[in-house]
Formats: structure tokens, C-alpha cells, sequence
């Protein structure tokens, strides 16, 4: 482990690699490789993990990348995430985008620009986003969901089962809220009681109680409304 | 408090924006977490908010995005400081129609302090009289103690939701300041005449200032 000052005035960076524990602070890089600890909260221009790293709090950077399993016992706030593996977070997510390779878990709401990629989630609070581009290979869950555009699809399943089977337990993949609301809603094998949109199609494998639109419903003759109403004018 | 709440449907309905525009506002704090309310209801659970303060503050986002970017916005809405700056002259707020002619030429002289120019606190009790004088609800002269009353206390409120009561009993005026959500219960001879919350009141000013 090494800490070194750089140039009086800019932040140092954090090293960490193999087995370790550090502290918490203000930093310019975080580079964890291994099994790393950090005992407090983070912030930081730049975080980068492989391997499999606690956070003993908050964690706010610009530029997050995980590569393996990553604990946060606090909100995270970033701008750009990259997460390749298994992010646990202890509280909310905000940011611009995150770019989801693998599961990714928050205990709060989850605030994002841009949230796009293949895997599964779970978001406790709310999930509320700009566009939204999942192909699932594992379980979605939010409470409730808030974007703009929604895109859900299946991944191929076969393929993923090869290369995550062992790690996620649950696979089923399916999305699954109480409230889907949004303006360009594209669903495929979701759950939910209540969808309301401006234009939504409701896609193969779906189920949802009840279906609120506003310009436009297309339904999928494999899937399951239990009420369609059109709102507005 | 039940008619004070409005249902998201009806919102959208109103103002004619859409969830992603609201979802949007909301990541870019433009409209404050505290005000999305959940409640259950027969059809599940379903999101409500404080009517006046989120009519009022779709009102103002519609009239500035075109002209500021959401960040821009965001800051602006989000601190009173931007607005703490204000300084207007009498005319300037007359001209703008911000209090009328009437309230400021009754009430102008109490509240000015340094030169001719008032702060944005002084507007906010001019326009919390106008508001008053306006429903019919206050004489003139009860609209100075009213300026007196929030003068005097406002300042130890600042930064707090906070509910100004207008009663009377026997023709006599009294106002009282309380920090909500508050219960108060009156004996019988009172009648409350008006109750205002003070940050409807600031949503309004802001509006009307942009």
C-alpha cells in the first residue's frame, strides 16, 4: 500500500493492492486491486476496483469502475459508472450513467441519466432514469420506476447461464415493479400493477394490472393486462 | 390537509407535462423529494403533492427552461440566496405588478430600510399583505400590524415551512406565526380568516420575480 503526496495542493492517490485496508479521505485516484477495505468514506476524481472491496461509507467520484464484487455501506454518487460484476450499495445511487455489466443492488433509490446494459437489479427505493436499456439475465426489481424511455429485454439466456450461472443465484429474468411510469415505454417479460405512459408497448411475457397510455398501447398477444385506460384530452 | 394535495394524474393532466419531464425535474432537484408524497389508496399506492407549492413551481420551470439550462434552473430554484440579492425599487415593483399601487403606497414607508430599495424578506410580507388585502380578507390598518408581526418574527423562521393564521374574534385582528405543520385550536369565538403558508407565499413571489 502506498499513499504518496504529489504536487503541494493536489489530492493524493490511493493504492491498494493484494490484501489491505485504508482509510477514507479525499483522494485524486483510488486504485484497489485485490481484497481491499476502506474503512471510511471515499472521495475521490477517480475509483477503480478489481477484485473484491468494502467501502465502509460514501463514496463520491467522478468516474467509478468495479471489476468484481464491491461493497458500499453509503450512498454513491458519481458521474459515470462502469460496473463490471457485483455492486451491493447500502443507500442511493445518483448519477449521470452507469454502464451495468453484472448486478447491481441499491438499498435506496437510484437516480440516473443514462442506465443501460445487460444483467439484473435490485432497487429498493425508486429507480428513476433518462433512458433505460436493459437486456436482463438476471431478476429486475424496483419498487418503482420513473423514466423517460424504457427499453427492458431478454438476454439470451444460455449463454449467460454459462458465465454468471455460478455467481447470481436467482436468474430468472424478469422485470419486476409496482409502478412503471414514463413517457416511451418498451417492456418485454415485466411484472408490474400499474404502467402508465405516453406510449407503450407491452411486449412478450409481460403481466401488468392495470395499463395507463396516454398516444399510443400495443399488446403483445402473449401478454397479460388486466385493464387498458387512455388518459388525457 | 386533503384538498391541499394533488394527485400526480391530475398534475400531469393540469400542466400537461409528462412523467419523464417530472422524473427529469425531480433527478435534476428542481422539485424538492420532500414534496412527492406517497400514499395508499384503492388503486395502490399513488404519488401526491402540495398543490399550490408545485403548481406554482411547474409554473416557473415552464416559463424558464427555455431560456436556462436544468442546472441553471436547479440552482436558481433550489436557493432563496439568488433571490436574497434582490433589491427593487418601488417603482420597478408597481411597474411589475408585483404588489399593487394600493398595498405600497399604504405600506411602502413601514417596511423600507436602506435608501429606496426592498430586499426580497421585504417583499415577501408586502406580498403577504397584498395577498390579504386582496381577498378582502384585512383592512388596511390590519395590514400594519401584519407587516409588524412578520418583521418582528419572520427572521427567527427563515429557512423553516412555516404557516401564518389570520383570526379574529370580536372584530379584533390578530396574526400568529407558527412553524408547520402545526395544530392549533381556538376556542369558540374565534374565526379564522385566513391561513397561508409561507412558502406558497415565496413559490409565488419567485414566480412573479422571474
Amino acid at each position: 500500500m502506498t499513499e504518496e503526496d504529489k504536487h503541494p495542493g493536489q489530492r493524493p492517490d490511493l493504492i491498494l493492492n493484494g490484501v489491505g485496508s485504508a482509510a477514507g479521505g479525499d483522494y485524486d485516484k483510488v486504485l484497489i486491486d485485490g481484497v481491499g477495505k476502506v474503512m471510511d468514506s471515499l472521495s475521490a476524481r477517480l475509483f477503480k476496483a478489481n477484485g473484491q472491496i468494502r467501502v465502509k461509507g460514501k463514496l463520491k467520484t467522478a468516474e467509478v469502475e468495479v471489476n468484481g464484487i464491491m461493497n458500499l455501506e453509503g450512498p454513491l454518487r458519481m458521474n459515470t459508472m462502469k460496473l463490471d460484476g457485483i455492486l451491493h450499495v447500502e443507500g442511493g445511487i445518483a448519477g449521470e450513467s452507469c454502464v451495468l455489466n453484472g448486478l447491481l443492488t441499491a438499498k435506496g433509490d437510484c437516480e440516473l441519466e443514462e442506465f443501460r446494459g445487460v444483467g439484473g437489479f435490485t432497487i429498493e427505493g425508486l429507480l428513476s432514469a433518462g433512458r433505460m436499456d436493459i437486456r436482463l439475465a438476471g431478476a429486475g426489481q424496483a419498487h418503482e420506476i420513473g423514466v423517460e424511455t424504457l427499453k427492458v429485454r431478454q438476454e439470451d439466456q444460455s449463454l449467460w447461464n454459462r458465465l454468471l450461472g455460478g455467481i447470481i443465484p436467482k436468474l430468472k429474468p424478469v422485470l419486476t415493479a409496482k409502478v412503471i411510469e414514463g413517457d416511451d415505454l418498451d417492456l418485454e417479460y415485466t411484472n408490474a400493477d400499474v404502467v402508465r405512459g405516453n406510449h407503450v408497448i407491452i411486449g412478450q411475457g409481460c403481466s401488468a394490472g392495470l395499463v395507463e397510455y396516454r398516444t399510443g398501447l400495443t399488446v403483445h398477444p402473449g401478454a397479460r393486462v388486466g385493464k387498458e385506460v387512455k388518459t388525457g384530452d | 390537509m386533503e384538498d391541499d394535495l394533488i394527485s400526480k394524474k391530475e398534475l400531469l393532466d393540469l400542466t400537461g407535462i409528462s412523467y419523464g419531464q417530472l422524473y427529469r425535474w425531480k433527478r435534476k432537484q428542481l422539485i424538492p423529494e420532500e414534496w412527492f408524497i406517497r400514499k395508499s389508496t384503492f388503486t395502490g399506492q399513488e404519488t401526491f403533492f402540495p398543490r399550490m407549492l408545485i403548481q406554482a413551481r411547474i409554473r416557473n420551470i415552464l416559463n424558464m427552461k427555455d431560456d436556462l439550462s436544468l442546472d441553471e434552473l436547479a440552482s436558481r430554484l433550489a436557493d432563496a440566496e439568488g433571490y436574497s440579492e434582490i433589491r427593487l425599487t418601488r417603482e420597478a415593483i408597481i411597474e411589475r405588478n408585483i404588489v399593487t399601487d394600493i398595498a405600497m403606497s399604504a405600506y411602502g414607508t413601514e417596511v423600507q430600510s436602506k435608501g429606496d430599495l426592498y430586499s426580497f424578506g421585504q417583499l415577501l410580507h408586502l406580498y403577504a399583505a397584498d395577498t390579504l388585502l386582496a381577498k378582502g380578507d384585512m383592512s388596511l390598518d390590519e395590514g400594519k400590524l401584519l407587516l409588524r408581526t412578520l418583521e418582528k418574527h419572520a427572521g427567527v423562521l427563515t429557512g423553516k415551512p412555516c404557516e401564518l393564521y389570520f383570526i379574529r374574534k370580536m372584530g379584533v385582528a390578530l396574526f400568529l406565526l407558527a412553524p408547520s405543520p402545526a395544530e392549533l385550536y381556538f376556542d369558540e369565538g374565534v374565526r379564522l380568516v385566513a391561513k397561508v403558508a409561507l412558502g406558497d407565499l415565496i413559490e409565488q413571489l419567485k414566480g412573479r420575480l422571474s
